[in-house]
């Protein structure tokens, strides 16, 4: 085929409609095959940007070899034709000493096969493409004609994989506009701020094909359950570099990757590709995406092009997830305002019911004192039948019930001042105890008691802090049928930089159905057939008024653990309530 | 012996007759006054052993008529006795030697009574 012909042959090929490996395959054998050539190997970049081999004639021996090398841009002969973009050629003769990186271990014995070597760049007039080697075995020399023709045809070559750069980058471009206008649509639905979150960190995991990727908010904006939304895996061995990496983005407020953040000497040890950018509106630090790949993974050109896009992303999603977030915000503020208000008005209604409450209830006991005084005052002056007495007896059972209910009543309703002095909660509770255990009803009831000895003394009035454990030790003591096992726990525990003492009371009951448990601290709320629903409102009542707070714990189908929980440092004093 | 004198003060007739009834046959002499300033002309003209103080009383209350007799005489023995089971633990800073929440069983105040009077 004479010159013309081939180049025409060529320029057709690389016209058509082929995929655009194939098309540079094609090319390269008909290049071996006309111009009498044993190997036509083409070089591109890889994504570390080093010079690899990706397209060879088919009869080509020396691919497989030189594959398993890459080099960079002015290292050995390919990278050196790259940098200079002129093209060089050589015989077996003259090849220079330091003909690099032709001259690997395993090409010894190979190379000396061959007599002729054209390097030859593969770039048009701005950008270099690659590099073409031509090597062969039969030809002494190379003419000048042939030069020139190689010249045209290696243009003709990065013509193509410029075409293949362009259809790559504007794919590339439409899955990243794909990628945004899935954000887009996520950002404006009207979901919560979790499951926004949990969505966008999915679209780019998928859209970058990543291990996984991470967005932590920042505790100041708002409070959610957790801060963390992640979508994927962050193995146990890589969450200190995310932490790092996070911190860092928020501290400088710029992208970073874990390249960046690493010393020199342990860069390309890793191999992971770590990248954090923070997400900025109008310069508040919302807080930063963090997106994870593996380096192997050839599919994963993470490290530059993904650095970009999610840098967009973090942009483009700052102001919108800021307003879904605030919009949540506000939407927190209002139910709680509504919640307080609720509350308020509750509480008021509460207050005068309570009022009410304890009027009647003053009001009813006279009149039963008087019932039941002389209904004893009857049996004691008359001897009765068996009949008579057993009514006499329900009868003052009936009135010993409703003077208990009402005491308990008067006693909810009525502010009780508090008798501040210091108290040993272990003491407190082992005077409970020794009631209790010289009870036979509580024979059954099996104790255990692991009491911090070293426990300071509390000021707090004893009196109505055992009338809190006794509440607590009798509702477990109901739960359980009076058989089962109370344990009681004293320890120091510190709460947002407060000491308080925690007692716990655990029993083995079976636990609150959670439909309920809502409701237990409710006045008049009771689950007993003879209760009055006062005992545990009492007893946060109490716990309230020294300023500590009642925990519980619910196992359903094991039991409940009730935590007192009681500052040792007391604001209140006993002059305020004397 | 000599007959120990004890003074209930109750606005409600029929706790009064409960408790002269109750305590004169404990063996006690028992005199009765309606409310507070009705309970200080009594004591202002005769000894009481000791005195039962009903709180929460129309015109002078128990707290007030306590105070007042103890003004009169500050050694006279008193219990409060009220339905309010609250004023229990407060009952000190009020000076009364005793207190004794209102119950149709009157074992309690009959009790509270032999401990102020050292009665075994």
């Amino acid at each position: 085929m004479n010159p013309v012909d081939l180049l025409g042959k060529i320029i057709e090929i690389s016209h058509s409609n082929l995929e655009i490996p194939s098309r540079i395959s094609s090319i390269l054998n008909i290049i071996a095959q006309e111009m009498h050539f044993e190997e036509v190997i083409v070089y591109t970049f890889d994504r570390d940007k080093r010079l690899t081999c990706k397209f060879m004639n088919q009869k080509s021996v020396l691919f497989l070899i030189l594959n398993q090398y890459r080099c960079h841009i002015g290292e050995g002969i390919v990278g050196s034709v790259a940098q200079k973009r002129v093209p060089q050629f050589f015989t077996i003769k003259d090849i220079p000493p330091r003909f690099g990186c032709l001259f690997y271990p395993d090409l010894n014995g190979v190379i000396e096969k061959f007599k002729t070597f054209s390097f030859l760049p593969l770039s048009d007039d701005s950008y270099l493409y690659g590099v073409m080697v031509v090597i062969s075995s039969s030809r002494e020399t190379i003419h000048d004609s042939e030069k020139v023709l190689l010249s045209m045809l290696s243009r003709e070559i990065g013509g193509i994989l410029r075409a293949s750069e362009l259809i790559f980058s504007s794919k590339k471009r439409i899955s990243e506009l794909a990628t945004l206008s899935e954000l887009g649509k996520t950002l404006t639905s009207n979901i919560e701020p979790h499951e926004l979150l949990k969505n966008i960190a999915l679209i780019i995991a998928r859209a970058l094909n990543a291990t996984f990727v991470t967005i932590r908010l920042e505790h100041t904006f708002l409070k959610l359950d957790s801060q963390r939304f992640t979508y994927g895996v962050i193995e146990p061995s890589i969450e200190n570099y995310v932490k790092e990496l996070e911190k860092e983005a928020v501290r400088t407020k710029q992208a970073i990757s874990l390249g960046e953040l690493a010393p020199a000497e342990h860069k390309d040890s890793f191999k992971l590709s770590l990248y954090a950018s923070p997400m900025l509106s109008k310069n508040r630090m919302l807080g930063t995406i963090t997106i994870c790949g593996t380096r192997s993974q050839q599919d994963l050109a993470l490290e530059e092009n993904s650095q970009y896009l999610i840098h967009t992303i973090a942009n483009y999603i700052s102001s919108g997830l800021e307003n879904t977030l605030l919009n949540t915000k506000l939407r927190d503020v209002v139910k709680e305002l509504g919640d307080a208000q609720k509350r308020l008005i509750e509480q008021e209604k509460f207050r005068s019911l309570g009022e009410m409450t304890a009027n009647i209830a003053h009001e009813i006991k006279n009149p039963l004192v008087i019932i039941g005084g002389f209904t004893k005052r009857l049996a004691k002056k008359i001897q009765f039948e068996q009949t008579e007495n057993r009514y006499i007896d329900i009868i003052l059972k009936e009135v010993s019930r409703l003077e208990t209910i009402l005491n308990e009543i008067l006693d909810y309703v009525k502010e009780n001042p508090i008798l501040i002095e210091p108290c040993n909660i272990n003491d407190c509770m082992d005077e409970i105890l020794y009631l209790f255990n010289s009870d036979v009803t509580w024979e059954q009831v099996h104790i255990v008691k692991e009491y911090d000895k070293a426990l300071p003394s509390i000021m707090c009035d004893g009196q109505q802090i055992k009338q809190v454990f006794i509440n607590i030790l009798m509702n477990a003591f109901e739960a359980m049928h009076g058989s089962g096992t109370i344990s009681i726990k004293t320890e120091q525990i510190k709460l947002d930089n407060k000491t308080f003492a925690a007692v716990s009371i655990t029993d083995t009951g079976g636990g609150i159905d959670p439909a309920i448990i809502s409701n237990i601290f409710n006045p008049f709320f009771t689950t007993k057939e003879r209760g009055t629903g006062l005992g545990l409102a009492i007893s946060n009542k109490i716990v309230m008024n020294h300023n500590g707070h009642l925990e519980i714990e619910n196992v359903v189908g094991k039991g409940v653990t009730f935590v007192v929980y009681l500052p040792f440092k007391n604001s209140i004093t006993k002059e305020e309530f004397l | 012996m000599k007959t120990i004198k004890l003074l209930v003060v109750d606005d409600e007739e029929n706790i009064r007759i409960l408790f002269k009834e109750e305590l004169e046959e404990e063996g006690y002499q028992i005199e009765l006054a309606s409310n507070g300033l009705e309970a200080i002309k009594k004591i202002k003209e005769s000894n009481f052993d000791l005195i039962i103080l009903d709180i929460k009383m129309p015109g002078m209350d128990g707290i007030q008529a306590l105070n007042a007799i103890k003004n009169v005489n500050k050694d006279q023995p008193v219990i409060l006795c009220s339905a309010y089971g609250e004023f229990k633990q407060d009952f000190s800073s009020w000076v009364s030697d005793g207190y004794v929440v209102k119950s149709a069983d009157t074992r309690e105040l009959k009790q509270t009574i032999k401990n102020i009077l050292h009665i075994t």
